[in-house]
């Protein structure tokens, strides 16, 4: 005898447990990586979050979004509007004031709010923990450092007489743009991150990256240019916000501007970016100290 | 088999011992962990999942040793830890899914399964809105979400009723007894209410300045204690009460009647002494408050509350078995 088809499903809503595929220690990371992404850029939280990250995103792309438009209309008029190494000094602003806000943001809630006390006690360890972080911030600061420059180099490509010849004359750029962003996230990155370690307030923490790299560079065109003393030219490197702008000027041939700290210092574009490797050092070694101490 | 072990474990912050030398044997279903503030019960906890290194002795979860696999046992083991600890502008939803996914639990079963757990702690619709509009009941059944969304073999409940109102509580109450009855994982609430064990566990351990003062299931220990009486003696007033010291009775009053423990025999020679009418004499098992008392007196150093806050029912406080 035929069975009638059922009518209706009866759902059993009552606890089950997971049978389904569970991953590994990449899972966690991601998760963590991708949490700390959507906090930094707001995604998912109320509009006050997004104002900071979005209008500072918008000034980084903005201009070279409004360059290329400039340069489709009137293509001669706008050729030297700006140079990669300009626009790179532009961004390196941004790249501060974004990660000196980001870096927080991703640290310093988990402990002001006691999130810890959950995350670690899943199979989270601190060095997946810290490892997450980072790799949330290197994103979002390399999204503002690298995308519009490529963007700029893809638009003159573009606009250009000849695309081809253009990019084979400017190819090398390319190069630099890659090494010249990655080099000013990782500096930023670190640095804004090693600053949230050492507290749970966010405007703490905002405030003291701030602050250290505009009094740094204050510091040094003082003690340069006021005071006698032998070997003041090494004072060059006390300058944290100098040190990133040198090191591109030098990237791309351009001249330091003339009679300020770099110009008369005499160094060059390697011994800032040995500078930089020391900063990030020893940031990196002050972040993981503190990061490993965290206790939930 | 055991759900977790501890063996000679030590712990000392400063010049402060949490605890020394404990042993104890978890066994499966919903075990109390009952002691004063201090008394080392989140130490314990803490060392349980690995995230304090022992000073001496050992601990094992689940049959995985704690100090060389501490992250197989945390894969395993769900908590609910006390005191505020979720962020405010997350939903409780997607706060849910990312712990999943800390898990292990890959994004997509983790959004399914923190819906279904949600729901089954009762954060039906609730969980689209942001945990710090939420009240603290509601964000202690976020954090039973939390502790149960990957799925654990053992949770671990730190203070569980912690600061929640009498429904609320009643509802915390249920739910982890539905967690050991109906979802058959094993549990281990941490409280310094001895109401709630008396509700939901049928084991009890209890703590007392870094030591075990008792340990087993909530009728042994509290059978390690003398059964007492209710009376009602007299007006059973401050007289009555300075009598029954006087005749070497221990007596405090509880509603209607005097807590006594001691000989009827000594009552009954109170009552016949003063002339006072002795209406009512009734045995009375001692409750785990009265035992816990009694086991810390016996430890020596000062007796510490463990039930400040008043129990579900009148005879809760001093364990009435019926």
């Amino acid at each position: 005898m035929n069975q009638a088809a059922p009518a209706g499903t009866i759902y059993d809503r009552g606890y089950r447990h997971y049978e389904g595929p569970r991953e590994g220690r990449g899972r966690r990371v991601r998760a963590i990586t991708v949490a700390g992404v959507r906090r930094v850029l707001g995604l998912k939280r109320n509009w006050k979050t997004k104002v900071v990250p979005w209008g500072l995103l918008v000034l980084a792309f903005g201009p070279v979004l409004a360059f290329i438009g400039v340069r489709v209309l009137f293509a001669e008029a706008a050729e030297d509007f700006f140079t990669y190494a300009q626009y790179l000094r532009i961004v390196a602003g941004l790249l501060l004031l974004f990660a000196a806000t980001a870096g927080p943001e991703l640290l310093c809630p988990d402990r002001r709010q006691n999130v810890l006390a959950l995350i670690f006690t899943r199979p989270v360890t601190r060095s997946d923990y810290l490892l997450a972080k980072l790799a949330a911030l290197l994103a979002v600061v390399g999204l503002i450092a690298v995308v519009p420059l490529v963007a700029l180099f893809v638009g003159n490509t573009l606009t250009a007489d000849s695309a081809a010849t253009y990019l084979r004359e400017h190819l090398d750029d390319l190069g630099k743009i890659l090494v010249a962003g990655t080099v000013l996230t990782v500096f930023y990155s670190v640095t804004a991150l090693a600053a949230a370690s050492l507290t749970d307030r966010r405007a703490g923490a905002t405030a003291g990256d701030l602050g250290v790299f505009l009094g740094s560079s204050a510091l040094a065109n003082i003690l340069f240019f006021t005071a006698q003393f032998d070997g003041k030219r090494w004072v060059t490197f006390l300058s944290l916000s100098g040190l990133p702008g040198r090191f591109v000027d030098w990237l791309f041939g351009a001249p330091f501007d003339p009679g300020t700290l770099a110009d008369q210092a005499g160094f060059t574009g390697p011994a800032y970016l040995a500078a930089m490797a020391v900063v990030v050092a020893v940031a990196a070694a002050l972040l993981i100290w503190r990061v490993l101490r965290l206790r939930p | 088999m055991l759900v977790a072990e501890v063996e000679g474990l030590s712990k000392r912050y400063g010049t402060v011992q949490a605890l020394d030398g404990v042993d104890v044997a978890i066994e499966p279903g919903c075990t109390g962990l009952v002691g004063s503030n201090g008394a080392g019960k989140s130490t314990l906890i803490k060392l349980l999942l690995g995230l304090l290194v022992p000073d001496r002795g050992r601990a094992s979860v689940l049959g995985h040793d704690v100090a060389a696999d501490p992250l197989a046992v945390r894969a395993r083991v769900g908590y609910l830890p006390e005191g505020a600890c979720l962020p405010g502008d997350v939903t409780a939803a997607d706060f849910v899914a990312f712990m999943a996914q800390l898990g292990g639990l890959p994004p997509r079963p983790a959004r399914e399964r923190a819906a279904e757990v949600c729901y089954q702690v009762g954060l039906d619709e609730e969980r689209y809105r942001a945990v710090g509009g939420f009240s603290t009941g509601m964000q202690q059944r976020v954090k039973l979400a939390v502790a149960l969304v990957h799925d654990p073999s053992f949770l671990l409940l730190d203070e569980p009723t912690d600061g929640m109102d009498p429904q609320g509580r009643e509802d915390m109450l249920e739910l982890i007894g539905r967690i050991r009855g109906e979802l058959g994982i094993d549990v281990l609430v941490s409280t310094h209410l001895l109401g709630d064990v008396e509700r939901v566990c049928d084991r009890v351990v209890m703590v007392h300045g870094g030591h075990v003062l008792a340990q087993g299931s909530i009728a042994e220990v509290a059978g390690t204690t003398e059964p007492g009486f209710g009376i009602q003696l007299g007006d059973n007033g401050p007289e009555v009460l300075a009598a029954l010291a006087t005749a070497g009775l221990e007596a405090r009053p509880s509603g209607d009647d005097l807590l006594v423990q001691g000989s009827s025999d000594l009552v009954r020679d109170v009552a016949a002494e003063r002339g006072w009418p002795l209406r009512r004499l009734v045995p009375r098992a001692p409750s785990l408050e009265e035992t816990f008392l009694r086991l810390q007196a016996a430890q020596g150093g000062p007796v510490a509350p463990v039930a400040q806050q008043a129990p579900a029912t009148p005879e809760a406080a001093w364990g009435v078995r019926r």
